[in-house]
């Protein structure tokens, strides 16, 4: 897994312009694969569904938060390992260390740039092929 | 203060409906309504109140107004990215074409149907920006919407504190604070609890580990 435009990306957002966004920002990375998921939730039986190599995950969401969410992944035998890089507006330490803490494998707080999503993105997949 | 927490202070376990107590809950509601209006606090708060309808009706306008610009902006764009990928690929098309046989490339008008193809395509991207720019004017419109709910909150909230200081018992009332709103920071300029940019982030991270 060293090459972000062969992996398939679960967007989960609870707005769907933000959604588009990021998949509009991917697709321009070279990132064609992609699924979105309006919430926790949702993100959590589309992981279970299909394989996903990467996801992207707000955390203020209805139903299933981005918390809730990352913990459930991390939890989960069969989808730990998944990279998960928060991309959200909540800007309080406290979240940010509170996301490190549960397992998140970046951090983005908007309004952010395609350089800045691009670079996190590329930093995780390096990561992890590295660790591989 | 949140509700959740509001509610802790309340006593805990069955109330006991006697004479007595409705007794003395009319009395103290007596109390409370004159204490209010000495303060000035309920007409305030029954304003306020009244503005709340008001203020979703606003509030969901904002959201559709903005929901609908983005999207526009988003279709258009897709549009225009379309039409320049287009002719960027005539572009190089003509170009090999030209490289090949540069007289059988004009005389067969490959390059006149290259230039009005051109100038259509130019057209309409720049038609699709002036509508980007135009898909603008929510800003305008909800910027004068969120002004005026942002009065309404503060006035409300204003009534509420002043409603809940004379409630609370004097030994809750320092637990009787306001606290930040969930959801995006809009002054993190002036608190230390907030990341500023991306960069304060990467240094938090970097700081733990990461």
């Amino acid at each position: 897994m060293s090459n972000p435009a062969d992996l398939k990306y679960l967007i989960v957002d609870d707005f769907s312009t933000m959604r588009r966004i990021v998949r509009g920002l991917l697709k321009e990375m070279g990132c064609e694969k992609a699924e979105e998921a309006e919430d926790g939730a949702v993100a959590l039986a589309a992981l279970k569904a299909q394989k996903f190599d990467f996801v992207v995950c707000d955390i203020n969401m209805p139903n299933m938060n981005g918390f809730d969410f990352l913990k459930a992944v991390r939890a989960d035998d069969t989808l730990k390992h998944i990279p998960v890089l928060m991309v959200t507006a909540e800007a309080r330490k406290e979240d940010i260390v509170l996301a490190a803490q549960t397992g998140a494998s970046g951090y983005i707080v908007k309004p952010f740039t395609k350089a800045t999503l691009e670079e996190k993105v590329l930093k995780i997949v390096q990561k992890i092929g590295a660790a591989a | 203060m949140k509700m959740d927490d509001l509610a802790a202070l309340m006593p805990k376990g069955p109330v006991t409906a006697s004479p007595e107590v409705f007794q003395q809950l009319g009395a103290i509601t007596r109390m409370l309504h004159d204490t209010l209006q000495q303060l000035g606090v309920m007409p305030k708060l029954q304003a306020a109140a009244d503005g709340l309808p008001d203020a979703r009706s606003r509030l969901n306008y904002i959201a559709s107004k903005t929901a609908q610009a983005a999207e526009k902006v988003l279709d258009l764009v897709d549009h225009a990215k379309q039409e320049h990928q287009r002719i960027a690929a005539e572009t190089r098309t003509l170009a090999a074409a030209l490289t090949a046989d540069p007289v059988r490339a004009v005389a067969s008008g490959r390059v006149m149907n290259f230039v009005g193809d051109v100038e259509a395509r130019t057209r309409r991207i720049d038609q699709h920006l002036t509508d980007i720019m135009m898909a603008q004017d929510f800003h305008d419109l909800t910027g004068q919407v969120v002004a005026k709910v942002v009065t309404l909150a503060t006035e409300l909230e204003d009534s509420l504190l002043k409603l809940l200081v004379q409630v609370v018992p004097p030994e809750q009332r320092e637990k009787v604070e306001a606290q930040g709103l969930q959801g995006p920071v809009v002054d993190a300029g002036t608190r230390g609890d907030v990341v500023k940019d991306q960069t304060e982030v990467d240094d938090l991270l970097a700081s733990l580990g990461f």
